[in-house]
């Protein structure tokens, strides 16, 4: 009897394990059949949207700043960026943002007007500004069934003459002769803090003529521009000399690395970079020779914007580990060992 | 009395058999140590690491990562007690270690298919004298690169005089239509392959002075003009980050950086040169694993070695590793892979490795990248007569050389 007994328990039990794998083979079921679900009630947001604004005609330049529920924004920083006067459509302004904007604020005259925040959710809206607080929104276009064509956009900068006022900028490609605005002058430039005027442009645009006084002075056709921020300075005999590189850019100077190491070092080197793009300044291992002065320091000098060395010596056969430093300073490094130094910025 | 003897007998030789096999147990445990010397990222270490996992705990495999790798192995290769067993590092060293008599045969270690699989050109790539000295695994080569901001795909010059067209007609206002380090050697090597010219030859004879080079540097020049005099590999790579540069020819190593400064990068045919109709023909870099004599001396280790390099060996591996250094796959099955089919970057690498030439591994080599990179400065840089420049560095090149000998 015991023995009957004992024999239904096992199988009993066998019984039990078998049903409870059967068990845990449906989940991955369920559960795939759960992500399909999912995935088809989630809603694609588009990846652009327009946002339209019809502002005061004392609101200068608007801009849009914009961001989703989880708080990333659209644009790098306040005020956002410049909305675009759409010619089709007098008295609007326009911008294609990320699909995942939520919420928008318009401003102007370099962000000291502004609406308060307002919620698009991810549409295509048309802002109606009569004043900071009287503001409507609608997802209902406002300007005909035809949006305008998407395009990347690249800024112009121009320093003139200061004989040359109110300036504006016609832009067009070239080959195709198509103009980006409807009419000459073309668009309004903006003045800046730093004296220059600036204006986007479409990436598609690689021939410009800056001009002022309505239209009465301008410079001859300047082309062949690369779709990349480029900086004019115009002068009062519309000569001009153009430049990719932004003339109040600062230019971060070399430093000085200055070392002193063990004696069994010999012809000690600095390899150096940036971290953690893993930008180089030399070429290749060891790195740069140190120059021996006259008060026992080894020293070369260095890329300003570096922030991460190594000392090393006999020909890269001992180093230091990677040493971190404040970019843009002279450092002094007493390398007393591979595992021991000590950095100071004096 | 004779159950005590036979009982005591029996109990005997029970403890010599227990005994036997606890020695037995004991030997086996210990495990064989495999030294592995590389130069590598984390990333790629880490990928070896987890295929050679499986024959832990049997076999330990020690990894060092040495910064200057060549060099150290050249003053301890000799030495069992300081030598790696195994190396991971580019082939061109091969030719140098040979000489040295430090370097097994690959072919003692790894089955024919090993080798009969691999991409042709890592073969040759991988032979001195005849002999296969590496297990190639990866391979770079430079690659055509666009900044497709400026630049539609089919607009991308097909040969290098459109290039210099283009070149001219774009580098200016502080734009570039094209960059390169233009006096590094490495750089050198698409232009002076692509006019059939050669920094040494097999035999160990340097060709500065060629027909063939000379026509590259005259050629190449033109495009050095537009180019900043200081082209290090640091300003190439910012210039090109930044938007300055139109186009560049640079290693897949430079991509994520570029792709990370947000640069819609785009990887082009090789330009052809009119003078020549063959493309511009970089050199090809292979990376592999060497074996040194020391490591096989012990028989113990020698079969340790074998397996760990038969692991290696498979594509899976070979494909993990290309991914994760960013390179090419040395073996041809592994290009019949979705992840490897679908790689531009890879792909482009190995539509270049049917006409790329392979680092030179001879131990001559060694003494021409400087020679080679002070005629580059001397024409591009100084602006001297290159017919006088070539035939100086030729000669420098022959004196090195005659006192390697």
């Amino acid at each position: 009897m015991k023995k009957i007994l004992t024999l239904v328990l096992i199988a009993l039990l066998s019984l039990s394990f078998i049903f409870a794998e059967a068990q845990e083979e449906k989940p991955s079921v369920v559960e795939k059949s759960e992500e399909t679900s999912l995935s088809e009630i989630q809603v694609q947001k588009p990846e652009k949207i327009v946002v339209y604004a019809q502002v005061p005609e004392d609101w200068t330049f608007p801009c849009l700043w914009a961001w989703s529920k989880d708080g990333q924004n659209a644009f790098e920083n306040w005020p956002g960026n410049q909305m675009i006067k759409d010619d089709n459509n007098p008295g609007w302004y326009y911008i294609y943002v990320p699909g995942f904007v939520d919420s928008v604020i318009v401003n102007a005259n370099d962000g000291s007007i502004q609406t308060s925040d307002y919620a698009i959710e991810g549409k295509n809206a048309w802002i109606t500004i009569s004043n900071p607080e009287t503001v409507s929104v609608s997802f209902d276009s406002l300007t005909g069934s035809t949006l305008p064509e998407y395009s990347e956009m690249y800024s112009v900068f121009a320093q003139l003459d200061p004989t040359w006022e109110n300036p504006s900028i016609w832009a067009w490609e070239n080959e195709t002769g198509k103009n980006a605005f409807k009419t000459r002058p073309g668009r309004e430039m903006k003045q800046n803090a730093d004296g220059f005027y600036s204006m986007d442009i479409p990436v598609w645009c690689d021939s410009i003529i800056i001009n002022a006084n309505e239209g009465l002075v301008q410079t001859s056709d300047i082309k062949d521009i690369d779709p990349s921020s480029v900086w004019l300075i115009v002068a009062q005999d519309a000569t001009f000399e153009v430049s990719y590189v932004d003339p109040n850019a600062v230019i971060v100077p070399d430093i000085k690395v200055y070392a002193k190491v063990p004696s069994t070092w010999d012809s000690p080197c600095i390899w150096a970079w940036s971290h953690p793009d893993g930008t180089n300044a030399f070429v290749n291992w060891p790195g740069q020779a140190l120059e021996k002065t006259e008060d026992n320091w080894y020293v070369s000098d260095a890329p300003g914007w570096i922030n991460s060395v190594i000392i090393n010596g006999n020909e890269g056969s001992v180093q230091t580990s990677d040493i971190r430093i404040d970019s843009g300073k002279d450092i002094y490094i007493t390398v007393n060992g591979p595992d021991s130094f000590e950095l100071s910025y004096k | 009395m004779k159950r005590k003897h036979l009982t005591i007998v029996l109990f005997l030789v029970l403890a010599t058999i227990l005994s036997l096999s606890c020695s037995k147990q004991k030997d086996e445990n210990s495990p064989i140590t495999i030294t592995i010397w590389h130069d590598k990222e984390d990333v790629v270490v880490d990928v070896i690491k987890q295929a050679l996992e499986p024959l832990s705990p049997d076999i330990v495999v020690n990894f060092e990562r040495k910064a200057s790798l060549a060099e150290t192995l050249k003053l301890v290769g000799n030495n069992p007690q300081t030598a790696p067993d195994m190396y991971l590092y580019a082939h061109d060293k091969i030719g140098v270690y040979v000489e040295m008599g430090i370097l097994e045969p690959i072919t003692n270690l790894v089955n024919s298919e090993s080798i009969e699989t691999l991409v042709p050109m890592t073969k040759t790539a991988a032979t001195y004298k005849g002999k296969i000295y590496q297990l190639p695994i990866y391979f770079e080569t430079l690659l055509f690169l666009y900044n497709k901001k400026y630049m539609k795909p089919e607009e991308v010059p097909s040969t290098t005089d459109e290039l210099l067209t283009y070149v001219q007609n774009k580098t200016k206002y502080g734009h570039f239509g094209y960059i390169e380090q233009h006096s590094t050697p490495y750089y050198f090597g698409p232009w002076i392959n692509g006019f059939g010219g050669k920094v040494i030859d097999e035999e160990g004879n340097p060709c500065l002075d060629s027909k063939e080079t000379l026509q590259a540097l005259a050629y190449h020049l033109k495009f050095v003009k537009y180019m900043p005099d200081e082209t290090e590999y640091a300003t190439v790579n910012t210039l090109f980050s930044e938007g300055k540069a139109h186009t560049t020819i640079g290693g897949p190593w430079l991509i994520p950086t570029i792709k990370k400064a947000g640069i819609d990068v785009g990887i082009a045919n090789m330009p052809i040169i009119n003078q020549t109709g063959k493309p511009l023909t970089p050199y090809l870099g292979v990376q592999g694993f060497q074996v040194l004599k020391t490591g096989v001396q012990n028989p113990e280790k020698k079969e340790a070695i074998i397996k760990i390099l038969q692991i290696l060996s498979s594509e899976e591996v070979e494909i993990k590793l290309a991914l994760a250094s960013g390179c090419a796959p040395a073996r041809e099955g592994c290009y019949s892979y979705d992840s490897i089919k679908n790689d531009e970057i890879v792909m482009a690498m190995r539509n270049t490795a049917e006409n790329a030439v392979p680092m030179p591994n001879i131990p001559e080599m060694d003494v021409m990248w400087t020679v080679t990179g002070n005629l580059l400065t001397a024409v591009n840089m100084s602006g001297k007569d290159i017919e006088t420049s070539a035939k100086q560095a030729q000669e420098k090149a022959l004196s090195l050389i005659e006192n390697m000998k």
